[in-house]
């Protein structure tokens, strides 16, 4: 068993950092070669840059990447303003919060899937939700079929799938604030709005910029309800990046397209990435872990 | 305001909140116990009768075992079994390897490591497709299950606790003739049980959820896992409501049987994703 220290950090780390390499980082570099390449008849022509090229003058491109964009500038605020009210009201001390907060938590265990079908049929003109708003004498609306509602109605079931997911980092984060700040606040005579805003917010900026950032990521990345749900339609009006270079590569076979488009994701991301390690670094240090 | 009227204020809008955020799952419940022609039954005008499973009637989970979602189920247990079985072995060692050796360069390895997870699995899908078909992959259960073992934030768990257990523990190990993996097996693993359940919730929930990569890698669906499956149904059976509930019931709830009671475990892998490398 007196093996050299070079072969048993070889045969420890092998396995994982193989892994790593040709089903994480092979691909990125497969992504960029495929994007210099178009395929015409089962035949390969290397093309340079002409499916960037392409892009650029291609008018469903900038379309997707507008919804694309639009559909972030959206989803990511609101879903951390929205987890961190979650958190907030998570970590109230008040009787009966152990149900609540087990109430909050349900949507984690559910996949995007299962919230895209239930959520379908929550919204179908004739289902729950305009069964309820006629109620208040409104509707019926047809949240997913109309070019004006069904990017809202993605953002909606995203939102709620995701949100409780996010909370968990918050409340984490807020437990990492000493109480002993925010009391010494509230001695001074801070209401609990000036605390939340001048006490909490600045102590959990951190957690916030990581949320942000990886909800970033994941939402830029958002596949399985477009895909289950409308197709893109109606009118392109929910044909986001990642659902356009699908149907390039794997409906219409342009697999020199789908990787140029990926290849334009992924360097949007690296770069998201990037800022996040040089904003997190640069703030300051968070007390304990 | 009196501290009294906040305090309840605050409980109003708790209670609200967390009433109108699983409104949606509780009616999708309700109403897979429903016929499907009562499905949207007491909605116009608007009941609260709306939310009771009435007439009650378990045919959907009837139907939906018929139409084969057992071996569909079966088929997700597999897949996310055998990553997880895999990924804790693969991971747990190069976490071993990472906290214990120095070597040349760790640094950097590690930091490539660390952003490996932060880049998710859905940026290399399509690529990944290309690197599974020269393998020879397509359609098979190896496409699957062989990507999603090697794990960043496994490895990057692992690497965490090990590096707290004392050195002392492999040094007295070591005097005691114990070679490394005897060391590994009998020192850290037992140790590190927490952990192992971290990673290994982690390693089955994504395989479970999974459905951009299943979906490119078996393009026959010879063997479907479940939430590409259940995608299919909703194809397949367009009006079959109460079905659809029922499969997104049935699919919701297998990894919650394993989160209700180890979410402090899951929480804690989480928690591990926002370390900051």
């Amino acid at each position: 068993m007196n093996r050299s220290p070079v072969a048993l950090l070889v045969l420890t780390l092998a396995p994982a950092l193989l892994g790593l390499a040709i089903f994480r980082a092979y691909p990125i570099g497969l992504a960029l070669y495929e994007s210099l390449y178009t395929t015409i008849a089962g035949e390969r022509t290397f093309v340079g840059l002409e499916n960037y090229v392409g892009l650029l003058t291609d008018s469903g491109f900038w379309k997707s990447l507008r919804v694309t964009l639009w559909f972030n500038l959206i989803i990511n605020p609101l879903q951390v303003a929205l987890a961190l009210a979650l958190a907030l009201m998570f970590v109230q001390k008040l009787p009966g919060m152990a149900v609540f907060r087990l109430m909050f938590l349900i949507p984690i265990g559910i996949s995007l899937p299962v919230a895209v079908i239930i959520w379908r049929i929550v919204l179908l003109p004739e289902g729950f939700l305009n069964g309820a708003l006629g109620a208040i004498g409104l509707g019926p609306y047809r949240f997913l079929t109309s070019p004006d509602f069904a990017l809202y109605s993605i953002i909606a079931i995203a939102t709620w799938k995701g949100i409780s997911y996010w909370m968990i980092f918050l409340v984490g984060g807020l437990q990492n604030i000493p109480q002993e700040i925010n009391e010494a606040a509230r001695l001074e005579g801070a209401s609990a709005w000036q605390r939340l805003w001048l006490v909490t917010l600045p102590l959990l900026r951190p957690t916030l910029l990581f949320v942000l950032v990886a909800d970033i990521t994941i939402n830029f990345l958002l596949f399985a309800p477009v895909f289950m749900l409308t197709g893109g339609g109606p009118r392109g009006s929910t044909n986001v990046l990642m659902y356009e270079a699908y149907k390039s590569g794997f409906v219409f076979g342009d697999m020199g397209r789908a990787m140029a488009i990926v290849v334009c994701l992924v360097a949007m991301l690296l770069v998201i990435v990037a800022i996040q390690f040089r904003l997190l670094s640069s703030a300051p240090a968070r007390e304990g872990k | 305001m009196s501290p009294t009227a906040r305090k309840a204020l605050i409980y109003l809008a708790i209670a609200v909140t967390a009433f109108v955020f699983v409104l949606p799952l509780w009616w999708a419940i309700a109403s897979s116990f429903r016929p499907n022609d009562a499905m949207f039954a007491d909605l116009f005008p608007f009941t609260p009768r709306a939310l009771l499973p009435e007439p009650f009637t378990v045919e959907a989970y009837v139907a939906i075992f018929e139409r084969g979602f057992g071996s569909i189920i079966a088929n997700t247990l597999i897949v996310a079994g055998l990553t997880t079985a895999l990924g804790l072995v693969v991971n747990a060692l190069a976490g071993y390897a990472f906290a214990l050796f120095e070597f040349p360069g760790k640094s950097a390895v590690l930091g490539v490591v660390v952003v490996s997870f932060m880049l998710p699995f859905e940026a290399i899908a399509m690529p990944l497709y290309s690197v599974v078909s020269q393998l020879g992959w397509i359609d098979h259960v190896a496409a699957l299950v062989v990507p999603s073992v090697a794990n960043g934030l496994a490895v990057f768990l692992f690497y965490q606790f090990f590096q707290q257990v004392p050195k002392d523990y492999y040094e007295a190990a070591r005097l005691e003739g114990a070679g490394w993996l005897r060391i590994l097996w009998s020192v850290y693993v037992p140790l590190s049980l927490p952990t192992c359940i971290s990673a290994g919730l982690m390693l089955f929930i994504f395989q479970w959820e999974a459905f951009l990569w299943p979906l490119l890698a078996m393009p026959a669906q010879q063997f479907k896992v479940i939430q590409v499956g259940m995608a299919a149904f909703q194809d397949q059976y367009t009006t079959a409501w109460n079905q659809l509930f029922g499969a997104a019931v049935i699919t919701a709830l297998i990894p919650m049987l394993l989160l209700i009671p180890l979410q402090r475990y899951y929480v804690q892998g989480l928690a591990g994703s926002g370390i900051k490398g």
